[in-house]
């Protein structure tokens, strides 16, 4: 379960200071498809960011599976992003000369799973993207679809309780996006909770529950509902 | 993880091939010349008998007369004694051995048809002397000892002489023309050179072990010159053989072996018996008459084989070596930050900056192997030219052991040091920033 409750965060250069987030308070449930909309700069990728401590906040309060983040060093919340969380990136982020057995290798490695363990879980990934039969292809040999899958392998290899993808399909055609997407809620299916950012109204409809955000802070639903065109669901947002 | 530290090293250099040559090239560059003059300092001042350093003592006597003083050294005491200094220190019995010497030689006249008469030096010295310096055989031993007091043509020679002159049998009972008189050959030894030539720092510290031993007792048989230093500092008239044997010229050194300090206190206590009736007889006039004893090291310091010359030499070699690593650290700088996508990737994906600093620690480990390697083939060629430029250094060419480990740790330390900061400055990165836009 994901608990965050007024979390703060300020870009602060010399001139200007921005706030990215401001009182954003959010829950997410074990096993619930998130999708997460808004407009450029509104504090989407922010909020990806801070949920799978790439960042730090300035304020407020942040519990992942009951763990108050705020009180982790930089190696707990490495091990705690390792262990519970797996990413998908818009520009895929494969690693360009490991290969696909290698890149899915690589939140296994620091997971400290023993070679053989590591190797069983790979071709399960692999394979359940299909594309056990590419392992030793690089990712330049693949197309866009493909590179996708490899991430989402990479990004599940190690069993994470929480998917954060960050506009998974917004380099793909639309054939590919519907793939991935159809893949990612199979992953949901299975009991693994994804929180989605996109910009795509079609994919945020498919998702449980949407999330709109303006500038930091969670929209309230009527806002957000002519953007969607969807009915409001049960699950109110925080 | 090492391993897999080790795998992502191999990966990102070629990855980068240029950018890494040039850094292997830099590190290999201020190695290659900071090995190459720390080998000649550190062989100039090492221990050349370590096993026994601190056990033999070269004898210093104040001999000279008033006003008179070695300016070279503070204690003003002369490097060498007297001849007959050393016939009468010679009369104890305390050290446990002892040995005079003296720098001479010969002109060798082969036996072989195809060969002509060379000049050879040549080392007057007791029979104490190959114990006493831990000397090897390869054939026979040295004379007896009776023949330190009653003198005898015998000789031991070393292997490269015995290899020319001999074809490297066991020339042992063999017979040798040295400028005229026959010696009988009663031992060879195995290749023999201290470095430095701690044995006689007066006539060259760095030249050659002589290939010639012949038993001191021949020196007025057989009138040996002498091809070492002189240092008369009296006036004296010398016109015979007799008259330089009795002179003040000081052109002997004394050893003695004592291996405990109470031997040493004793020997001391039955030198200064001797300048006390050396000052009765009217010798030893000066009021700073007196003995030094020095054991190797000491002897070495005061002698100062390594002057300080050398050392700044080495001080500014390793600056050049740090200069070199300052661009190293720009180059790594460079190439780390280029990675910083890959970084964010593999911080998103369960990577803790500790791991991701480490990561690039091996990396730079690797690079100051590499360069490392470079720079002892390098050092290689430094000390084949200071071979070239001085003769006297030819000794001092070969690296041993430890200076080549040496030199691959300080790649790897310099190379681990200078990387330190890339490696903090990528670790440090926010992923974030790079994850979007990779």
């Amino acid at each position: 379960m994901l608990i965050m409750n007024n979390i703060k965060k300020v870009f602060r250069t010399d001139l200007v200071e921005t706030h990215a987030l401001r009182d954003f308070s959010l829950e997410v449930n074990e096993g619930e498809f998130v999708a997460v909309t808004g407009p450029s700069g509104s504090g989407k990728t922010t909020f990806l960011n801070i949920t799978g401590m790439l960042e730090t906040f300035d304020g407020g309060s942040y519990s992942l599976d009951g763990k108050d983040v705020s009180q982790l060093n930089d190696n707990q919340r490495s091990q705690l992003r390792n262990e519970k969380i797996g990413f998908i990136f818009q520009s895929f982020n494969l690693i360009p000369d490991l290969n696909l057995f290698d890149n899915v290798d690589v939140p296994l490695r620091y997971r400290g799973f023993s070679a053989k363990d590591r190797k069983q879980r790979i071709e399960n990934a692999l394979e359940r993207v299909g594309l056990s039969a590419r392992m030793k292809h690089l990712p330049s040999q693949l197309s866009g679809g493909q590179q996708q899958r490899v991430a989402i392998a990479r990004a599940l290899a190690g069993e994470p309780r929480f998917l954060l993808a960050d506009e998974p399909t917004g380099n793909l055609d639309s054939l590919m996006a519907r793939q991935v997407m159809q893949l990612l809620e199979e992953i949901n299916q299975q009991g693994t909770t994804v929180i989605m950012v996109t910009h795509d109204a079609e994919l945020a409809r498919r998702a449980q529950r949407n999330i709109h955000i303006v500038d930091g802070q969670v929209s309230d639903y009527q806002k957000l509902q002519p953007v969607l065109n969807v009915a409001e669901p049960e699950t109110a947002s925080a | 993880m090492f391993t897999y530290y080790l795998k992502l090293s191999w990966l990102s250099i070629k990855r980068t091939p240029m950018i890494t040559a040039l850094m292997v090239i830099a590190i290999g560059m201020g190695i290659g010349v900071s090995m190459t003059v720390l080998t000649v300092n550190y062989l100039m001042g090492k221990d050349p008998i370590p096993s026994k350093s601190g056990e033999l003592f070269h004898v210093q006597l104040y001999t000279y007369g008033e006003g008179m003083g070695n300016s070279r050294v503070d204690d003003e005491f002369p490097y060498q004694v007297t001849y007959q200094d050393g016939m009468n220190l010679h009369q104890s019995d305390i050290p446990t051995r002892k040995t005079r010497s003296l720098a001479t030689g010969f002109s060798v006249i082969p036996t072989k048809a195809d060969q002509t008469p060379f000049l050879e030096s040549a080392r007057a010295i007791d029979s104490d002397f190959f114990a006493m310096f831990k000397i090897p055989f390869i054939y026979g031993e040295v004379w007896n000892k009776t023949v330190d007091v009653s003198p005898k043509n015998v000789i031991v020679i070393g292997k490269e002489l015995n290899e020319k002159i001999f074809s490297g049998e066991n020339s042992v009972g063999r017979e040798i023309n040295l400028g005229g008189d026959l010696f009988t050959v009663v031992g060879v030894i195995d290749d023999w050179q201290p470095t430095p030539r701690f044995y006689d720092l007066n006539n060259g510290s760095f030249n050659s072990s002589e290939r010639l031993f012949l038993p001191f007792s021949l020196l007025p048989v057989l009138e040996l010159p002498s091809w070492g230093n002189n240092n008369g500092w009296k006036t004296e008239i010398i016109n015979t053989y007799e008259d330089r044997l009795r002179s003040e010229s000081l052109w002997n050194q004394y050893w003695v072996e004592l291996n405990t300090s109470k031997q040493k206190e004793e020997y001391i206590d039955w030198i200064d018996g001797y300048i006390s009736e050396q000052k009765k007889l009217e010798r030893f006039t000066h009021e700073k008459a007196g003995v030094s004893l020095k054991n190797v090291t000491q002897w070495l310091n005061y002698n100062t084989v390594v002057s300080s010359d050398n050392s700044i030499l080495v001080g500014l070699a390793f600056m050049f070596l740090a200069v070199c690593m300052i661009n190293t650290l720009g180059l790594l700088l460079s190439k780390f930050l280029n990675r910083a996508p890959e970084i964010g990737v593999r911080r998103a994906l369960g990577a803790s900056r500790r791991t991701i600093f480490f990561q690039h620690l091996v990396d730079v480990g690797i690079i100051g192997l590499a360069g490392g390697l470079v720079g002892l083939g390098l050092s290689q060629i430094g000390l084949m030219g200071v071979k070239s430029l001085y003769s006297d250094y030819n000794d001092l060419v070969q690296m041993d052991m430890t200076l080549m480990i040496g030199s691959i740790t300080i790649a790897i330390i310099s190379s681990v040091l200078a990387g330190m900061y890339p490696a903090w400055v990528i670790c440090k990165t926010n992923p974030s920033v790079y994850l979007k836009i990779q």
